[in-house]
């Protein structure tokens, strides 16, 4: 026994002292300038006014959420240290971290907190994501450092959403001094502090030397540099412009697999696409026929071949790592099955429908539409396939059920609030019909209509998931949609950069990157 | 002679509002909201509202217009429903730079046109005419995304000699340059090759080369001067067609100028950006031409403008 005890003692030594040699080997080092490449340039980095995964990805950098979401999903305090909620689940209060300040000076206190808050509930203060704390009635200062929020009922999604990018900390005093000015120059308590933005081509930031982590960032410059054509970004990667790049094309993915230089990484990502029908209009009123057009489609053909791998076939409407996942059976694909059930439905010789997709918003959107499009006249189904401009294709489809031209259509939802209230309620709720929400299959079950409500006031993070997996198996049975599959990111990053971290929102963060050779 | 530039230019302000005015209209009459455009399909039908009534897209079409043409008139072009900038801002940023590129186009495309034009005319059907003019179709048949990203794998990746996106130093711009300017030089060399031809035919050349003049001077000072006129409406014309056509070039080199933010702005339905820049455009293309025009008179004195 005291033998077996030396041997594991020895053990856990050798192994600490492998880690130890490790760790010495990825000691960080300071100083240098990372540039990452981006499709996108934000359309403006006044948090409240944000839309879109640039904007988010660049203020990252900048301003700080109160809570923030790891790489497995979990919610985690950022700039809260603890918080407790109230029996009723209506009442939140948060103890803020101490001793932060703004990159101007300020300090970061309740008061600061409520500013924010305030800000972004403000009926006119254009937050296009107003709708994620809405439910929030009162904010209130306690102490210098606690805060406390009222909500008109239990709301339990809530610091899922207050880990929102777009609830980000400005500084109250330079948002009051710069009026819009913040739009261009935000001032928050990140790791770095804004340096320039040149439109059309890059923003430059710099180091917070003030920053509240200690050690952190190691870096003295981060470079955002718009790169807008996909090829165009791979070519400056190669050419070692940029450190890393997001939205690999899958046609590049082998040259940059074969070059020892840079490293592919895929990333999973919240967006899940899906082909909706519409729930109101025969022949999909039937749920056999919404279900056999399931099975007559071969999503793991479609993953492999038209997106060469890149991407995850659903087992549920949203993407696992997001709370209140829960996996269910995907329907194989089984054209016979598919061609039983419409015959049973009395479509015998299938129909004809349109099927309306984007083109370009999503990886390879068009020529999985026609890889659906092929498959489904496989059983009889003639779909007839129309594209449009995304901006023209969201107008057409958002209409209510009695002005509805598709019969089924492509789309992607990005969950990124990271909970199941977002991914579910604004797509399977009957309140979220058009012209309210973007619920285009216009699908209507009472039972999820009320299991949503209820997992929306639910305290209870169990309870919740139980109800949440409840409404999951409802929905897979009555297949609104014809489920797809969720995206992967690819990102690709040049050797000689340690620590950056690939975030499933779509965003590549530096904060805690690092260079070989600075 | 400047009564003529007046005049001229006060006939340029129906063209610029009849520009304006179709503009205005066109990108209304797309389907597609800017909120939405905005916020995707996250916004709310609350957030729709707010941007309509913020940029006054609310307002019946004929208010939306005049209250459009008396900003216009006190030089407000308004702001941008994406960026929220200034539009004045957004041109005055990104201009310079498409001016800047479709300069350095066209200086490549002389460059490269007229020799190639000239060698070609006074030795047509040669080796030389011929082969320069295969390559001239190919330079006008070749799409300006396929040659930016070859030329970028070949100079940047493969050899290194230059950057392949960006904007900044002299290096930075040969390969838009180059890129954009191809097409011109190629149509530049077969308008000279052409004029030229003609103009070697007429009697003048040859009594001046009757008279013993040396062949260089034929060709350059008495048959170039006036096989010039059409090429100079040819350069001309093309600036403007390389100012507008530089949206492609734009987006493959990543170059920062008003082809993107149009392209951008047209996806993002930033109604007020699209304007200002077709007027921009509009406005630089009737001065162009003004300046062509203008031109003439100094290549041959028997135009006058009166």
């Amino acid at each position: 026994m005291r033998r077996l005890s030396r041997v594991v003692g020895l053990t856990l030594v050798v192994v600490g002292l492998g880690i130890l040699g490790a760790l010495e080997a990825q000691e960080p080092k300071r100083g240098g300038r990372v540039v990452l490449g981006m499709g996108v340039e934000p359309e403006n980095l006044d948090t409240i006014r944000m839309a879109s995964a640039p904007a988010a990805m660049v203020s990252e950098h900048i301003t700080q959420t109160l809570f923030t979401v790891d790489l497995q999903g979990n919610i985690v305090p950022e700039l809260v240290e603890s918080y407790e909620v109230s029996e009723d689940g209506r009442v939140w209060t948060l103890r803020l971290r101490r001793g932060i300040t703004f990159h101007d000076g300020t300090p970061f206190n309740a008061e600061a907190v409520k500013f924010n808050l305030d800000r972004f509930l403000d009926p006119e203060s254009k937050a296009p994501f107003r709708f994620l704390i809405a439910r929030i009635t009162d904010v209130e200062v306690l102490d210098e450092y606690t805060v406390r929020l009222t909500t008109d009922q239990p709301f339990a999604p809530m610091l899922a959403h207050l880990s929102h990018s777009f609830i980000g900390m400005l500084s109250p005093t330079a948002v009051q001094e710069l009026g819009s000015g913040i739009e261009t120059n935000p001032v928050g308590t990140g790791h770095f502090k804004m340096k320039t933005w040149t439109r059309g081509e890059s923003i430059l930031l710099e180091r917070n030397p003030d920053y509240w982590e200690a050690g952190l960032p190691y870096l003295d410059e981060v470079m955002f540099r718009f790169i807008p054509e996909d090829a165009a970004r791979v070519v400056a990667l190669e050419a070692g412009e940029v450190h890393a790049i997001m939205r690999v094309p899958p046609a590049d993915i082998p040259r940059l697999e074969a070059d020892p230089d840079i490293e592919v990484l895929k990333v999973p990502s919240v967006r899940t696409i899906y082909i909706g029908f519409n729930n109101q209009k025969a022949p999909f009123t039937d749920v056999r026929v919404r279900r056999a057009l399931n099975y007559c489609v071969d999503k793991e053909a479609l993953v492999e071949f038209v997106l060469e791998g890149v991407g995850r076939v659903s087992d549920a409407p949203f993407s696992p790592g997001i709370f209140g996942y829960s996996p269910m059976t995907p329907y194989e694909y089984d054209p016979e099955r598919a061609k039983e059930l419409l015959a049973e439905a009395g479509y015998p010789d299938g129909f004809k429908v349109n099927l309306y997709h984007p083109t370009g918003r999503y990886l390879m959107d068009a020529a999985i539409a026609e890889a659906v499009q092929a498959q489904l006249k496989e059983c009889g189904v003639e779909a007839e396939l129309i594209t449009l401009e995304w901006a023209t294709y969201l107008a057409t489809l958002r209409k209510p059920p009695e002005e509805a031209v598709h019969d089924m259509y492509l789309l992607g939802w990005g969950c990124v609030t990271n909970d199941a209230d977002y991914c579910l309620y604004p797509l399977f709720h009957s309140g979220e019909w058009p012209p309210v929400g973007w619920h285009l299959s216009y699908y209507k079950n009472e039972e999820v209509d009320r299991l949503l409500d209820e997992a929306r006031v639910t305290p209870d993070p169990e309870r919740r998931a139980a109800l949440y997996k409840r409404v999951i198996e409802i929905i897979w049975n009555d297949a609104p949609w014809l489920f797809l599959y969720s995206e992967v990111q690819v990102n690709a990053v040049r050797k000689g950069v340690q620590g950056l971290i690939h975030h499933p929102r779509e965003y590549i963060l530096a904060t805690e990157a690092w260079l070989e050779q600075p | 002679m400047w009564r003529y530039v007046v005049w001229r230019l006060l006939l340029t302000l129906p063209t610029l509002l009849g520009a304006v005015t179709f503009v205005f209209l066109m990108v209304r009459l797309l389907p597609g909201d800017p909120a939405v455009a905005i916020a995707g399909v996250q916004a709310t039908p609350e957030f729709v509202e707010q941007v309509r009534r913020e940029f006054g897209l609310d307002q019946p079409l004929p208010v939306q217009y005049i209250t459009f043409l008396g900003r216009l008139l006190q030089g407000d072009l308004g702001i941008s429903t994406r960026t929220r900038q200034p539009v004045w801002e957004e041109l005055w940023a990104r201009f310079p730079h498409t001016l800047e590129l479709a300069l350095a186009a066209l200086v490549v495309a002389a460059l490269i046109g007229i020799p190639a034009g000239i060698i070609s005319a006074v030795r047509p059907y040669s080796l030389f005419d011929n082969f320069s003019m295969l390559v001239a179709l190919f330079g006008v048949s070749i799409p300006v995304f396929w040659l930016g990203l070859m030329l970028m794998l070949l100079f940047s990746v493969q050899l290194g000699w230059l950057p392949a996106t960006g904007r900044g130093t002299l290096a930075h711009l040969v390969l838009p340059a180059v890129t954009l300017g191809t097409a011109s030089a190629a149509l530049i060399a077969r308008m000279t090759r052409s004029s030229m031809l003609e103009v070697l035919t007429q009697d003048y050349v040859q009594t001046a080369r009757a008279k013993g003049v040396p062949e260089r001077v034929v060709i350059l000072r008495h048959a170039l001067k006036n096989a010039f006129i059409p090429v100079v409406t040819v350069l001309g014309l093309q600036l403007g067609t390389l100012l507008s056509g530089a949206v492609l070039t734009e987006t493959v080199f990543a170059w920062p100028g008003v082809g993107r933010l149009v392209v951008e702005s047209i996806l993002a339905r930033d109604y007020p950006v699209v304007q200002g820049v077709v007027l921009l455009l509009a406005t630089t293309f009737v001065i162009l031409n003004l300046i062509v025009d203008l031109v003439y008179a100094w290549l041959d004195p028997r135009i006058r403008y009166e």
